[in-house]
């Protein structure tokens, strides 16, 4: 069940007007909210229903343990969170990875003369793992570290891991920012209801047209035979993937915080015009932020972090990147992807502490080099293999007609890229007026907004890109 | 200002270089000394609101039959903002199944044949069919038509983009 859907939509109304009528008592509240992530994750697949299940009993069994330890004076804990930890990786380990690492240790058995038959299983990958088991492992960690008490019920550490607007693609919510919200009935201002309205009819916008017309019309038939076009496709090709990236991944997020907010809970925000920033440091500060601040706290800084020196730090980040971009998927793109941004960040490390902090490259050209690393970074990340990624450095060099670019994906491209420059909290400045509005014009004009939409979409919803991580 | 002519020592410019004296007597030296305020009668404690004041007899009626509600606390501003949402959600929610009514037609299409699809199916025909009538699907179908001939257009001397490889 897909966001943007009719059946997402008649499912979300249900959930609503259920919720609300249940506020009076936050306990059954709680538990509807839970059935209801349940049957929206179900939709994909109900035999995993029981992994988050189990997932989140493991974790808040391991929170409570680590609790009750430390009331009875007893410090040693830290086997409790590795246990909770190893767990939690061993879960995604198997589904994302099993495939990944037993045929690259088939290859390298083979190359040795040892060929042997593995146990190559075919296993479907559980939609959102990645997401519920780094929750689960940051709840453990938190709990562990004393950042946040344990959950108070079973109940609300499997609706912080199984909550639908986050459960599938993010944003990753800490237990410190949601389990708190939990304690008590959520409250509904009209600021929050109109700030979520505007975020859910604007992800709807930046999914259904920027980033599923790119996608059909350009990006997915570049990619898939780069060979037969010339270096204006692939550009805009490549252009064109980065604005659907943005589009399509923002939009998720957007959606999940606007939904989140009309049933009165407050997600943190994971994206912040990322492309921006004039330094690979400051794009990870507004990509997936949710992301990014999740390997800092719970990889880089128990690495080691910046504490032991430059070189430290350096080998901390590189290390962090190339996990960071393993995370996303098991293959060998991924993991280049990850070091083209661990390295790049690595070398603006150094040129900082050659330079110190005065500013040596004007900001507009800081702007340009960073965009067009990240483009390059996409490459790795959007092609299926290396040689289709060869393939479309090397067709960057030649010259031919433009075939598949238009002037409607060119404009789309442009606005994707220029929505970047629109004051930052732009969204929230509109609903900051709108909400004195009475609630029939508000409703005419998000039903008009969501009816333009609506009639320009392609026909059908690719699932979101970060569905498969 | 009289009806005298100028002496004639005085030269004849368009402006009189002088005041000519008035006939009459001077204007405030004749009037009486204004008498003294008398005393303020302002009462320092008291408030504006307290005293009384005419109200319209129907209005007062009004708020007779009708007292106003206290004011709201907490609990009732969220119940009010949450009505104010529901309303919102209510209204672009009817909007929609009014000018955007081919929608659940199109998905009842795409869904394996089953009782609530055939339900839904039959349902959204005859709900589409009567208001096409009025025209309401046009607004929809019009900013379709403009985004296919948008999306068809071609960059001068670009070929049409069903003869890509």
């Amino acid at each position: 069940m897909l966001f943007p859907t009719l059946a997402f939509g008649v499912f979300f109304l249900f959930v609503y007007f259920t919720a609300w009528s249940l506020d009076r008592e936050n306990g059954r509240r709680k538990l509807f909210l839970l059935l209801a992530s349940w049957f929206f994750y179900a939709q994909w697949d109900w035999r995993f229903v029981a992994l988050l299940i189990a997932s989140a009993v493991l974790n808040w069994a391991i929170g409570a343990l680590i609790a009750r330890t430390r009331e009875r004076g007893d410090s040693r804990t830290a086997w409790m969170v590795g246990l909770g930890v190893a767990a939690n990786l061993l879960i995604l380990g198997f589904f994302k990875y099993y495939g990944f690492f037993v045929e690259q240790a088939a290859d390298l058995l083979m190359r040795f003369g040892w060929e042997r038959d593995l146990p190559l299983l075919q296993i479907v990958l559980p939609v959102g793992i990645s997401f519920f088991t780094f929750q689960g492992i940051s709840y453990v960690v938190d709990v562990y570290r004393g950042k946040t008490p344990p959950a108070k019920s079973l109940v609300d550490v499997m609706l912080l891991m199984s909550f639908f607007p986050h459960l599938v693609a993010g944003p990753i919510v800490r237990a410190s920012d949601l389990l708190p919200q939990f304690d008590r009935a959520p409250r509904l201002t009209r600021a929050m209801a109109t700030h979520g309205l505007l975020l859910i009819v604007w992800g709807l916008f930046k999914k259904t047209v920027i980033a599923s017309e790119l996608s059909v019309n350009l990006v997915d038939p570049v990619f898939f035979d780069p060979s037969a076009y010339s270096a204006f496709d692939i550009a805009a090709a490549t252009y064109g993937y980065a604005v659907q990236i943005y589009c399509d991944f923002s939009a998720y997020s957007d959606m999940a915080i606007g939904l989140a907010a009309l049933l009165g809970y407050s997600f943190p925000r994971n994206f912040d015009q990322p492309y921006r920033a004039s330094s690979m440091q400051s794009f990870w500060r507004r990509w997936h932020i949710s992301l990014s601040s999740w390997l800092r706290d719970y990889l880089y800084v128990p690495l080691g972090g910046g504490r032991k020196g430059l070189i430290s730090s350096c080998i901390n980040v590189f290390i962090t990147m190339v996990l960071g971009g393993l995370w996303h998927g098991a293959a060998w793109t991924f993991l280049a992807w990850g070091a083209l941004h661990g390295g790049v960040q690595v070398i603006e490390r150094l040129f900082r502490a050659a330079l110190g902090e005065r500013k040596v490259v004007p900001t507009i050209i800081g702007v340009f080099v960073t965009f067009h690393i990240v483009c390059l970074g996409w490459i790795l990340f959007r092609a299926e293999s290396f040689d289709l990624a060869m393939q479309m450095l090397q067709g960057l060099g030649r010259m031919g007609p433009v075939v598949m670019l238009t002037p409607l994906l060119l404009t789309l491209i442009v606005g994707g890229l220029a929505m970047h420059w629109l004051p930052p909290r732009a969204i929230e400045g509109v609903a900051e007026r709108l909400k004195a509005a009475p609630s029939v014009t508000l409703g005419l004009l998000i039903g008009a907004a969501i009816l333009l939409v609506e009639a320009v979409r392609p026909e059908g919803v690719a699932p979101f890109i970060y569905f498969q991580f | 200002m009289t009806d005298e002519r100028d002496p004639p020592e005085i030269p004849l410019e368009p402006f009189p270089v002088h005041r000519p004296e008035s006939p009459f007597p001077p204007l405030y030296e004749s009037l009486p000394p204004n008498p003294a305020d008398p005393p303020s009668d302002w009462i320092e404690t008291a408030d504006a609101h307290d005293l009384p004041t005419r109200e319209n007899r129907l209005a007062a009626l009004g708020r007779f039959a009708f007292p106003p509600a206290p004011p709201l606390d907490d609990e009732g501003l969220a119940a009010r903002d949450r009505r104010w949402t529901s309303r919102t959600i209510v209204v672009a929610t009817a909007f929609l199944l009014v000018f955007n009514a081919v929608s659940p037609l199109n998905w009842s299409r795409q869904q394996a044949p089953s009782w609530l699809q055939g339900t839904v199916q039959q349902m959204s025909e005859v709900w589409v069919g009567e208001l096409a009538v009025f025209g309401v699907d046009m607004p929809r179908q019009g900013a379709r038509e403009a985004w296919m001939a948008a999306r068809d257009a071609r960059f001068v001397s670009q070929e049409p983009v069903s003869t890509a490889p």
